[in-house]
């Protein structure tokens, strides 16, 4: 065993970029068709009937293929079915400064979330899963592709700008812990 | 219960393209499907789920827990994944088979090579010591061992040329192949280096794409498949991760694995190799010693179709569906992994 002075490690900083570039989907495609539109769409299962938000192009708990034959609208009302508040700490790439939400919006009609949902018009400390929701969209004019992609749960910020209170009375906890994400 | 009582009793691919507008779960839901319909098993009998993917190379982290719906995971299934070819993933499935506790496992690999810019992309891959990007792209480091192949006298670019007429020319035969056609060496030498001494051909093209098997043991496999595909021997073995301190000219850890997976050198109606750069065919062919007229990648190899992730398991795929369809009753399929033949597994498969 080495038994002279410590050494300070070598640090060698190396900062990785990569670029990758893609194609919606075809369903993606359609979906944010949709969204420009000002309508939600997502997949209905034709076996076990559970919604899909945006359409997946199968059911993952019954693995049967799903079509734009299976295509149903969904609400823009929605039930706040979980959420975080982050603070944010400064990382390449952070361009968040102050403490921002999180949520899960479970949509009148779906059955999946769409995750990563910012919720505006009501302060963090008074956020509450069950609390009910509707989409703040972005004036038509104003409304685009580029949010949605491949990947990530729930990329509609191109669309619509966050989710506010509707005033609705919250749901009770039975009806959405089964969609809880 | 031997190891030897383990079979491919059911497969599925994909079409190999240059660009799938389909994610990579919705290009393994149709073929996961297929391999278990075509084995007769329903996906709630299978024992374990293996699966070989890399989230690299679509850029979505956790892609591969997506991969997974494909499985469909609900009610909770006994899986796992490894970031390697699928082949590899079945190795994971075959040694669990060998506890004896299950009957049928379902191993796929996926891979969209589109999105990334791959010789940008794999370049950024981490040495294992120091966690360094490596700074250098396959297709380079292929250059090299092409160079070190002529310099030793073992071929000619001519040589590398052949293989890729001979690919081109089988894979005519393969729905599922991205390059085919007649070419003749003459015109392939015509053309530009991209890394010297390798010219475009020299390369695979890039694929995206997706493998499934099924595999069963002992009654199970005879009750699924009418002339299971079996797995008479599956080893791997690896060699050191910096190619400066090995002879790139040759495979011994391909030849290891051979020896330990039971090849002997005997007959073998069909080869499949992983040989994703031309020269490396004529690298894995003398570390097998199979002979000069044997019948080597018929489905075309990966310079054909190269869906990085699924190309080893294609190759089983290859070789088993010629056992099951009774055109072959001995054949070995070859993987790789790492840098220029780091990493081999060879696959030694019968019929009854």
């Amino acid at each position: 065993m080495s038994t002279s002075t410590p050494k300070e490690n070598l640090v060698m900083e190396h900062l990785v970029s990569l670029t990758y570039s893609e194609e919606l989907t075809p369903i993606l495609e359609r979906y944010v068709d949709a969204l420009i539109d000002g309508r939600i769409v997502g997949h209905k299962c034709p076996s076990c009937g559970r919604v899909y938000v945006p359409g997946k192009g199968y059911c993952p708990i019954c693995v049967v293929p799903t079509t734009d034959a299976d295509e149903v609208e969904v609400g823009d009302h929605g039930t706040l079915t979980g959420f975080t508040i982050i603070t944010p700490v400064a990382y390449y790439g952070q361009t968040e400064t102050e403490p921002f939400v999180y949520a899960s919006v479970l949509l009148d009609g779906s059955d999946s979330n769409l995750g990563g949902q910012e919720v505006v018009g009501v302060p963090h400390d008074k956020l509450r899963s069950g609390m009910r929701l509707r989409a703040v969209w972005k004036p038509k004019s104003e409304r685009s592709a580029e949010g949605v992609s491949n990947r990530g749960w729930g990329s509609v910020s191109s669309v619509i700008d966050a989710f506010e209170p509707s005033g609705e009375p919250d749901k009770d906890r039975a009806e959405y812990e089964e969609h809880i994400f | 219960m031997a190891a030897t009582d383990i079979a491919v009793v059911g497969y599925a691919q994909t079409p190999s393209t240059r660009r799938a507008r389909e994610s990579e779960v919705q290009l393994l839901v149709p073929i996961v499907t297929e391999a278990l319909q075509r084995a007769g098993l329903d996906r709630r009998e299978v024992g374990f789920t293996c699966a070989g993917s890399c989230d690299y190379l679509t850029g979505g982290p956790f892609a591969f827990v997506s991969n997974l719906e494909a499985a469909g995971a609900w009610p909770p299934i006994s899986e796992s994944h490894v970031e390697m070819d699928g082949a590899w993933a079945m190795y994971e499935a075959w040694v669990r088979l060998q506890h004896g506790d299950i009957d049928t496992a379902l191993v796929f690999g996926s891979g969209k090579s589109s999105p990334s810019k791959p010789e940008e992309m794999w370049a950024q891959q981490l040495d294992p010591y120091y966690l360094a990007p490596l700074g250098v792209d396959p297709a380079s480091l292929a250059g090299i061992q092409a160079r070190a192949l002529l310099d030793a006298g073992k071929a000619t670019e001519r040589d590398f040329a052949n293989v890729v007429v001979r690919s081109r020319r089988n894979a005519k035969d393969n729905p599922n192949a991205q390059v085919a056609g007649d070419f003749s060496v003459d015109e392939l030498l015509a053309e530009p280096y991209v890394r010297a001494p390798l010219r475009k051909h020299d390369l695979p093209p890039i694929s995206d794409g997706a493998v499934a098997v099924v595999l069963a043991r002992g009654d199970r496999a005879r009750a699924l498949c009418k002339r299971p595909a079996w797995i008479r021997g599956l080893d791997h073995r690896i060699e050191v991760h910096q190619p400066g301190m090995r002879d790139l000219t040759t495979s011994t850890s391909t030849a290891l694995a051979a020896r330990k997976a039971g090849y002997d050198g005997g007959p073998l109606d069909v080869i499949e190799l992983s040989s994703t750069f031309s020269p490396q065919e004529l690298i894995l062919r003398d570390a097998l010693g199979v002979d000069a007229d044997a019948n080597v990648n018929p489905s075309g190899g990966p310079l054909a179709a190269n869906p990085v992730m699924a190309t080893g398991l294609v190759r089983i795929v290859e070789v088993a569906r010629r056992i099951v369809e009774g055109s072959a009753s001995r054949g070995l399929a070859h993987a790789t992994g790492g840098q220029v033949l780091q990493h081999n597994l060879v696959c030694l498969m019968e019929g009854d």
